[in-house]
């Protein structure tokens, strides 16, 4: 692809300084029902994101074809939209960092493997989780997703970066019956080295998650200890790290507000950034161009930094942490990738730790039911009672409230089995002193 | 834009491996957004997207795909990848292509491209100075934004059809974040049309809803949280009808009804709900933020009625996955835009009217919630197990509304609820939304009249209803 005509005629237009951020994307999914392929998808894609300086303002637009046309649109739009900005906040296009380091989340050996034996894998997949268990009745769908992308900034002061990374995932769900109750179960499988995909464990996981919650009923509502597993905390804890978005703090939203190197969890609770790390995740540097680097967010229950971008950088007199985020118009912060440091002790040594407690194994309607300014949440729960300290009956229509700093806080022992999930989060499974469940 | 001599290429090259249906989506769209934060411009962006998807069916297998490459080459790698997915002979050929004339029932009168960033920005800042004017010092952020987008279809099928329609669209949103020494509370409004800019110059007013906007934040912020348990639960009118969305709307649609996925497929001229409720997903309501008139695959808009009296009695279905059903789409098919593959989904979805007042319903109601401001949620259409926020709710004690709570979530199963609806009210109203599935992010209309629900699991932090 070819942008001096859009640097060129942006400097015509009186844009100062203008910047590309370009993905290209071929992607291929498909989906497998009673034997059949019964959808599937094969694409390639443009995004281009602009931006450029005016007077110290900052307009974008963006688009999916590339031409001189809609180099010429983006150009007439940043125009438009930064002759209406009237923010002060100091804007920037970055030079670029002194030294990026090198991550590999290109995997060529996956482009070797042929359609036909991804459809295969489909097969067995489906057909294993369909005989495991006489209660499963219908495999709810088995499908794989795979993507390709090539990313690119440039922009008129120099900076020139480029990254290319891939990823595939299987997902599977089943449903499982019994007399008249009805439940489903997933699992989601992602990484981008196929050798690692493991067809009969995978197989057992979705059908096991389905079976296992026929015949739950509801608990008594109560406050009880709980166990929470990995996939639970993952999604308590991405919306519990939003509060360290400079931004936020910022703007005043942020339960981490006067709470550097503070107690914002319990001492069990290590959680870092680290984008570096081999993962399909790693990036060498932010939606900026920014270098990035791993660094602790809480480290044993304090909190370490905020997370910035170059303007709430500057707004506090320090330094981008390398997390810029685009969404939409705007430059905002997020993490690369979550990592909980991981405990010495198993789920099962959780349980028999807890005693008596539920064990929380999915929550369901974050969007709605949890607040994250005031880290209120009141969400659909599924899970289990534990006896004894080992899993017992399952848990129906059950909802579990509480606020996240106070369930943070509250951690009492931190799991060893670390799971890495598509939100880009690594954790383990936690035990908190209590929690909040609604039932009968 | 693509030229009819060229679709009818792209549509008949994709029939050539034995395929039955072709069609090809070619989508020309932009869409602009300002964005005022504590009362300063912070964000003005402009998006444009234009790209084909390109559908070839064959029985009940379905391939997509989708690019921005326009040329005749590009569109034509396209399809020889998707129709290598066949080895059949073909079995279809098309020699031309007949407009599908409909009347537009959504017209628009200015088009959003002649309305320029300051009358944006100005109406947004109506809002924003009735809520500074309001002098609340527990107020500490306030955001107000306005996005228009404006989308060109057109479609050529092998059926020899061919469509080509514009949308405009327009909404307001205001969120407040108010904040005390024990926390935030943030609260949100976000009105939207499918119509110009008249709608919020006559049917909405800036400065109500942001005052109504910074008014229900400060309530919650003081409100105590809410209780939980088991109890009645009076829903209020417009939002509370993502109650129906959830329990009962995505398990309606044939996406999951065609295989048997859904906990009502298979129950057609069954009682699935109370007998006083009655529930349409209509397509065609005049210039409605979900209305359409010709659907993603060129059926036409309809009124479709879902549940008469307690009875199912229809779904929301799509060409495709009506071959499993043995039956044609009925215009529900939609998609977020040309990278997905279209299916069945809702529009402008809602409970009918009821004989009984909101205020017969809070009266009747000894202790209990109600629910007045919501979130939205999220549902399992196979177990109907599903789940939606309240941003705003009230005890109700011996008929009367009592104090507000906070952080309530009401769960249960889809069609349990339906069956426990014991009173309906006549005060349906519209409220605005967007809709996530497999086809993406897709505008809809939420509604109901006030209705009571007899018993609904609660999820709160306030321990016991007292």
């Amino acid at each position: 692809m070819r942008f001096d005509y859009f640097f060129r005629r942006a400097k015509e237009c009186g844009i100062e300084d203008a910047e590309l951020y370009v993905t290209s994307t071929t992607s291929l999914s498909m989906s497998l029902f009673h034997g059949e392929i019964d959808q599937l998808s094969q694409n390639t894609s443009l995004s281009v994101i602009a931006r450029g300086m005016v007077g110290g303002k900052c307009g974008s637009a963006s688009c999916d074809v590339w031409d001189r046309s809609k180099a010429d649109y983006l150009i007439r739009e940043i125009l438009a939209n930064a002759a209406v900005i009237e923010n002060d906040d100091p804007q920037f296009l970055f030079e670029g960092s002194p030294r990026y380091r090198r991550v590999n989340t290109f995997n060529a050996q996956l482009s070797s493997v042929s359609l036909d034996e991804k459809k295969n894998v489909l097969l067995s997949l489906e057909d294993k989780i369909r005989h495991y268990d006489e209660r499963i009745t219908e495999v709810e769908g088995v499908s794989y997703s795979e993507r390709t992308y090539s990313t690119v900034i440039r922009n008129s002061k120099g900076l020139k970066l480029s990254q290319k990374g891939n990823y595939f995932y299987f997902y599977g769900g089943a449903v499982a019956k019994s007399g008249e109750q009805v439940k489903t179960g997933g699992e989601l499988f992602l990484d981008n080295d196929f050798s690692k995909f493991d067809l009969d464990a995978f197989a057992k996981v979705v059908a096991e998650n389905a079976i296992a919650q026929l015949g739950g009923e509801a608990c008594e509502s109560s406050t009880y200890p709980a166990v929470l597993s990995q996939e639970v905390v993952s999604s308590l804890l991405s919306s519990y790290i939003h509060s360290a978005d400079a931004e936020e703090v910022q703007k005043r939203s942020s339960l981490f507000i006067n709470r550097l190197n503070k107690a914002v969890a319990s001492s069990k609770v290590t959680v870092e950034d680290r984008p570096l790390d081999k993962t399909v995740f790693a990036r060498a540097f932010d939606d900026e161009g920014v270098a990035t680097y791993n660094k602790p967010i809480i480290r044993n229950g304090r909190l370490k930094t905020y997370l910035y971008n170059l303007t709430t950088a500057a707004k506090s007199g320090t330094k981008s942490t390398g997390n810029a985020s685009r969404r939409g118009g705007k430059i905002g912060v997020a993490p690369a990738f979550l990592s909980m440091k991981p405990g010495t002790m198993t789920q099962e040594d959780l349980f028999r730790l807890m005693g008596n407690g539920v064990f929380i194994t999915e929550i369901h309607g974050m969007h709605a039911g949890l607040n994250p300014q005031s880290g209120n949440f009141s969400l659909q729960s599924t899970g289990f009672l534990v006896k004894d300290g080992r899993r017992d009956r399952p848990l129906d229509i059950i909802t579990v409230s509480g606020n996240l700093m106070e369930l943070f806080k509250d951690v009492t022992e931190v799991g060893s089995d670390l799971r890495t999930f598509p939100s880009s989060v690594s954790c383990p499974s936690v035990l908190v002193r209590k929690l909040k469940v609604a039932g009968k | 834009m693509i030229s009819k001599t060229l679709a009818l290429t792209v549509v008949n090259e994709a029939l050539a491996t034995g395929a039955d249906y072709s069609e090809i989506f070619f989508e020309d769209s932009h869409s602009q957004t300002v964005q005022i934060e504590n009362g300063k411009v912070e964000v003005s962006s402009s998006s444009s997207r234009s790209g084909v998807g390109l559908r070839i069916l064959k029985g009940n297998r379905c391939v997509y795909g989708y690019t921005n490459d326009l040329s005749k080459k590009g569109l034509l790698d396209l399809v020889c990848s998707l129709r290598a997915s066949f080895d059949g002979e073909r079995a279809v050929r098309v020699s031309g292509f007949e407009m599908i004339r409909c009347r537009n029932r959504n017209p628009i009168r200015r088009s959003y491209d002649e309305v320029g960033l300051e009358e944006r920005i100005a109406l947004v800042k109506e809002g924003i100075d009735e809520i500074r004017s309001m002098n609340e010092s527990s107020i500490v952020r306030t955001v107000g934004a306005f996005q228009s987008d404006c989308r060109y279809v057109e479609l050529f099928n092998s059926k020899g059809k061919r469509f080509r329609r514009r949308t405009e669209f327009g909404r307001l949103f205001y969120t407040v974040v108010c904040a005390d020494e024990k926390g935030f509370e943030t609260s949100f409004s976000g009105p939207g049309c499918q119509d110009d800019m008249t709608y919020f110059y006559t049917k909405v007013n800036a400065r109500e809803t942001a005052r109504k906007t910074a008014k229900t934040g400060l309530k919650m912020l003081h409100a105590a949280e809410c209780p939980s348990g088991k109890m009645p639960v009076v829903i209020g009118n417009g939002w509370g009808g993502v109650l129906f969305h959830e329990a009962c709307g995505h398990a309606l649609e044939a996406t999951s009804v065609a295989k048997n996925l859904s906990c009502f497929s298979g129950k057609i001229g069954e009682k699935i709900a109370s007998e006083i409720v009655t529930a349409y997903d209509d397509s065609t309501i005049p210039n409605a933020w979900g209305s359409i008139d010709i659907d993603d695959e060129g059926n036409p808009g309809e009124k479709r009625c879902l549940i008469k009296n307690g009875v199912l009695t229809d779904y929301m279905v799509d060409d495709f996955n009506g071959r499993r059903m043995g039956r044609g789409g009925n215009g529900s098919c939609r998609r977020q835009n040309y990278r997905y593959c279209p299916t069945s989904r809702m529009s402008n979805t809602y409970i009918a009217n009821g004989k009984n007042t909101p205020e017969d319903i809070i009266a009747a109601t000894k202790l209990g919630l109600y629910a007045v401001g919501f979130k939205g949620g999220s549902v399992d259409p196979a177990t109907g197990e599903f789940n939606f926020g309240c941003s705003e709710a009230y005890i109700i004690r011996d008929g009367k509304i009592c104090e507000p709570v906070k952080g309530a979530m009401l769960i249960g199963h889809g069609d349990e609820i339906l069956k426990n609806i014991d009173m309906v009210g006549n005060d349906l109203d519209l409220g605005q939304g967007m809709c996530g599935s497999i086809s993406g992010s897709i505008r809809t209309n939420v509604g109901q009249p006030t209705l009571r629900v007899r018993e609904l699991t609660v999820g709160g932090r306030g321990g016991e209803l007292k």
